[in-house]
């Protein structure tokens, strides 16, 4: 690109300068990160710093994430994105070293205040991982446990003594949420088998039933088709766009054709813990603002 | 650098499209001149190399594709081979105009038609081609912008001379014998589509340089 640029581009170089070790220096301009789009916020995340000990993780990350729509994050290994991600549900709280400023709220509700209930928050903001990790129980046992242990449906001895069994509410609540997840037509037939031995793909689609199983609003996927084969990921991956329609989803993916393929938006996190780009995925993947993003989605960095 | 595979396939991509558009301009040159100076084995040189054309766009449009499926190009890269991938089409519409032109040329009195400058205007539209091209291999976007607002003169020459024609017909003597009428007839109609034919080549020009220019800045501002 030797020669002068007219308007645009110029803004867009002028933003970015080669250093003599042939990386590019780069300021991050509001404009590459302030996505705006019609629909309703579901999280709204404003000057999120976190830290682990002094090592600085996320610098100055502001984000609206909106409701029942694919968001991609995507970035090298260190970026920040799952450390972005597990600070949506407070996971980090976790990390004894960790350290959370800013603000991240839910349906306007600010998540980091005191006395919030974790794990009504964990209920309405779900999670998936890289490797599934279903419990060594029934297929039904995983779905229904969350449901359960949140009180909403009754079983077990007592429940049985006192009358209460819900026994036909359960066995609803097992075939949606399995139905949902697209694994109800494999395992209809052994609920009651052990869920460890199903397939890879199958048990990652448990995971996702247990998740839904709850009713949450949203659901954060770390990286949830790494650990499958091709088809396996195929399968999450149409799951991951019908799940959109009826919830928020925001996943953390080291593959990029994959969040080209299934998101509405993309966030691009660089080495640093910045946020330096969020767009449409179309404006990510075809013309991004950004030299450093530009660089990184073809492989030129390094 | 990662992915130097890649990074070379776009790099022979780009020098590939390049050729094919070297030998289109040379061919058109060859036609026009095959024009001027009634050379007939020149035009059916020009006739016969349009096989060519057509094998080598064959060629770069299996190279673009195996791009697309095995390397997944996104951002520059991603524009760079799409935009290649339509400016190829380009090149090899402009390559059978070139070889209309030669047939034109085989056919053609030279004198039938004296007050059209057909050699002038089609030099006018390569030129334009060539500009197109220069503007591709150096990635500059302000040239391509210079392609389109130079369109225009092809258009309006190629509008004049077409009037000229008709005009001229309409003057002609009208106690013209049939057979006579027939062959001016027969002339008129073979330059108009070669007018035609002229300015397409521009047309193809102006969709090179903003193809061009999406693959440069992403931006489709001349493509409409």
């Amino acid at each position: 690109m030797s020669e002068a640029k007219l308007d645009g581009p110029e803004a867009k170089r002028a933003a970015s300068t080669q250093t003599t070790s042939g990386e590019t220096d780069e300021h991050i301009e509001a404009a590459w990160t302030n996505y705006g789009t019609d629909q309703e916020t579901k999280l709204a995340v404003e000057d999120l710093d976190v830290y682990y000990g002094d090592e600085q993780a996320l610098r100055g990350i502001s984000m609206d994430i909106p409701a029942e729509s694919v968001t991609a994050l995507i970035g090298p290994s260190g970026c920040g994105k799952s450390t972005f991600l597990r600070s949506l549900n407070r996971m980090n709280d976790r990390i004894s070293s960790a350290r959370v400023e800013g603000s991240v709220t839910l349906d306007g509700e600010e998540i980091y205040q005191e006395g919030i209930n974790l794990v009504e928050l964990r209920k309405r903001v779900g999670m998936v991982f890289q490797h599934p990790n279903p419990f060594p129980k029934s297929i039904r046992d995983n779905v229904a446990y969350g449901p359960r242990k949140h009180g909403d449906i009754e079983r077990g001895l007592l429940a049985r003594l006192l009358g209460r069994d819900e026994k036909a509410a359960e066995d609803e609540l097992v075939e949606r949420s399995l139905k949902q997840a697209a694994l109800w037509n494999e395992v209809k037939d052994r609920l009651d088998d052990n869920a460890l031995g199903l397939s890879g793909g199958q048990q990652q689609r448990l995971c996702i039933g247990r998740c839904l199983a709850v009713d949450p609003d949203v659901i954060l996927m770390d990286e949830p088709a790494s650990a499958l084969d091709p088809i396996a990921t195929a399968k999450i991956e149409d799951l991951i766009e019908e799940l959109a329609e009826e919830y928020t989803v925001v996943i953390v993916t080291h593959n990029m054709q994959q969040a080209a393929r299934i998101s509405d938006q993309t966030a691009v996190f660089l080495t640093g813990g910045e946020l330096v780009e969020y767009d449409e995925t179309e404006k990510i993947f075809e013309n991004p603002e950004s030299q450093r993003v530009e660089d990184y989605v073809t492989g030129k960095f390094g | 650098m990662t992915r130097q595979a890649f990074r070379d396939a776009l790099v022979d991509l780009r020098a590939a499209v390049f050729e094919m558009g070297e030998l289109v301009l040379d061919r058109l040159e060859s036609a026009l001149s095959a024009l001027e100076t009634g050379d007939d084995s020149l035009a059916r040189d020009v006739i016969d190399g349009d096989d060519e054309i057509n094998r080598l766009y064959l060629d770069l449009e299996a190279d673009c594709i195996d791009i697309f499926a095995l390397e997944q190009p996104v951002a520059s890269d991603l524009r760079l081979v799409a935009a290649s991938f339509k400016i190829i089409t380009d090149l090899e519409r402009v390559g059978d105009l070139a070889a209309n032109l030669g047939r034109y040329a085989l056919s053609s009195q030279l004198d039938a038609v004296p007050a059209v400058d057909l050699v002038s205007i089609g030099r006018v539209a390569k030129d334009l081609l060539a500009d197109a091209l220069d503007a591709y291999e150096r990635e500059s976007a302000e040239a391509c912008r210079a392609v389109a607002n130079r369109d225009d003169e092809v258009d309006v020459r190629c509008q004049a001379a077409g009037d000229r024609l008709i005009r001229d017909l309409l003057e002609s003597d009208p106690e013209i014998d049939a057979w006579a009428l027939e062959a001016v007839l027969d002339d008129v109609a073979s330059v108009l589509l070669t007018i035609r034919d002229i300015e397409r080549v521009g047309d193809h020009a102006v969709n090179i340089a903003a193809r061009t220019l999406y693959a440069l800045e992403g931006e489709p501002e001349l493509i409409y």
